[in-house]
């Protein structure tokens, strides 16, 4: 098997992991998705070690995609799952092109081996050779992006609950600004609106890296959204309940007008209000 | 160019018994690491598996809060946790943009566990570390 492919093509999470097969399984269902590839976890390791063949790979192969790019690990434990190392590995935003690539995969290598992901390793019981897979993606220029739980994760309603920002979705991810909340019945009726209160986006810089840049202060309190980018949310949402199946956690950004699927995991727990 | 310059590993005493193949073929398992001025590169307490070679720039040791020491191009750390798997005994903190080379416990181990001429050389280097330790 390859250990480099287009995100369409990864099938296997003991190879990709989840990440990569989330998305490779959503853009095989027609949802919109940035295009990528996928990178196993000994190619990776390969590029880290500063092995030309393995490098030239990875610049011939993805340097047609252009840039920038987001790169993100794609963790592969004993379960094929990377859920419990969320947060313990690296990701790199606004990477210029393929050709930094080498210096983003090894940085993404380290931080699974770095002092921290190895304490939380033997913490919970897996002090073992970690194998992170890679998964690289144009890096989109949002106008807003944030999360969305297709079902109340609280109370278990059968509801739309959405979280949106201003620019890219670190934003509301990292928990750097209150952003605009929002409830949508499975019928597309907004039950409410909220308003956050955002004075930074992150967005890219010119030279790589993101930076935490000022919002105008008319837009600090405005929605980011409007009802029809709430009713696209709500259409993605029911298109990835019909792929992965209900109760699921979703990144997403708007980007020219258009709604992206940008990761999409199982709700860890759903409450209930019996 | 993969792998830790071989001259600089020399200068360090864990793979001083080793001969010029053996240190070729541990050199070649190390990875390039970079660190910005101000980054903590190991945390006193935390676990590790990793042992770093500095190729450039500087960083502090530091136990407890207390400043011990400076250390520079050719300076390493972090040998002993590739062999005993226990927690940091310093925090060392990048004082300008570093550059090291590291090696992981994951291809260090396999290395001495199939190779005994080097797990035994290792283990003299070791015990002339004892012996220096028990004397002073």
């Amino acid at each position: 098997m390859s250990e480099l492919v287009a995100l369409e093509e990864a099938t296997d999470t003991s190879v990709f992991g989840s990440k990569a097969v989330g998305l490779g399984e959503a853009l095989r269902n027609g949802l919109r998705v940035p295009p990528g590839f996928a990178l196993a976890g000994p190619l990776v390791e390969a590029v880290a070690s500063s092995e030309d063949a393995a490098i030239e790979q990875v610049v011939a192969t993805i340097g047609p995609l252009g840039g920038p790019l987001a790169v993100r690990s794609s963790a592969v434990d004993e379960d094929g799952s990377d859920a419990s190392f969320a947060g313990q590995h690296l990701t790199l935003l606004n990477v210029p092109s393929a050709a930094e690539l080498a210096g983003s995969l090894r940085e993404i290598w380290w931080s699974a081996n770095s002092d921290s992901a190895i304490t939380y390793r033997k913490r919970v019981g897996l002090f073992t050779r970690p194998s992170v897979a890679v998964v690289v993606q144009r890096l989109l220029d949002p106008e807003s992006a944030g999360v969305m739980f297709t079902c109340n994760p609280i109370t278990g309603a059968d509801e739309r609950m959405i979280e949106a920002a201003w620019g890219l979705g670190e934003a509301v991810v990292a928990g750097l600004v209150i952003p605009d909340s929002f409830r949508v019945a499975r019928d597309g009726q907004v039950l409410e609106r909220r308003a956050g209160l955002k004075r930074i986006a992150v967005r890219s810089l010119p030279t790589g890296g993101t930076v935490e840049a000022d919002v105008l202060p008319e837009l600090v309190e405005r929605l980011c959204l409007d009802d029809s980018q709430l009713e696209k949310l709500n259409e993605l949402a029911l298109r990835c309940e019909e792929v992965y199946g209900r109760d699921r956690d979703i990144e997403w950004a708007v980007a020219d007008g258009t709604v992206y699927l940008l990761q999409c995991r199982a709700v860890t727990r759903v409450g209930t209000t019996a | 160019m993969p792998g830790a310059p071989v001259d600089e590993l020399r200068n360090v005493p864990l793979f001083a018994g080793l001969d010029d193949d053996e240190l070729a073929g541990v050199a070649v398992l190390f990875k390039e690491r970079h660190f910005a001025a101000g980054e903590t590169v190991v945390k006193e307490g935390a676990d590790g598996a990793a042992f770093f070679l500095i190729v450039s720039g500087e960083a502090t040791v530091a136990v407890r809060g207390a400043g011990r020491a400076s250390l520079g191009p050719g300076d390493h750390f972090g040998e002993i946790a590739l062999i005993d798997e226990d927690v940091r005994s310093a925090t060392i903190t990048a004082t300008t943009d570093l550059v090291c080379y590291g090696l992981t416990l994951w291809e260090f181990r396999p290395l001495v566990v199939e190779n005994g001429e080097i797990g035994w050389k290792l283990m003299q280097s070791l015990a002339r570390k004892l012996r220096s330790a028990e004397i002073s």
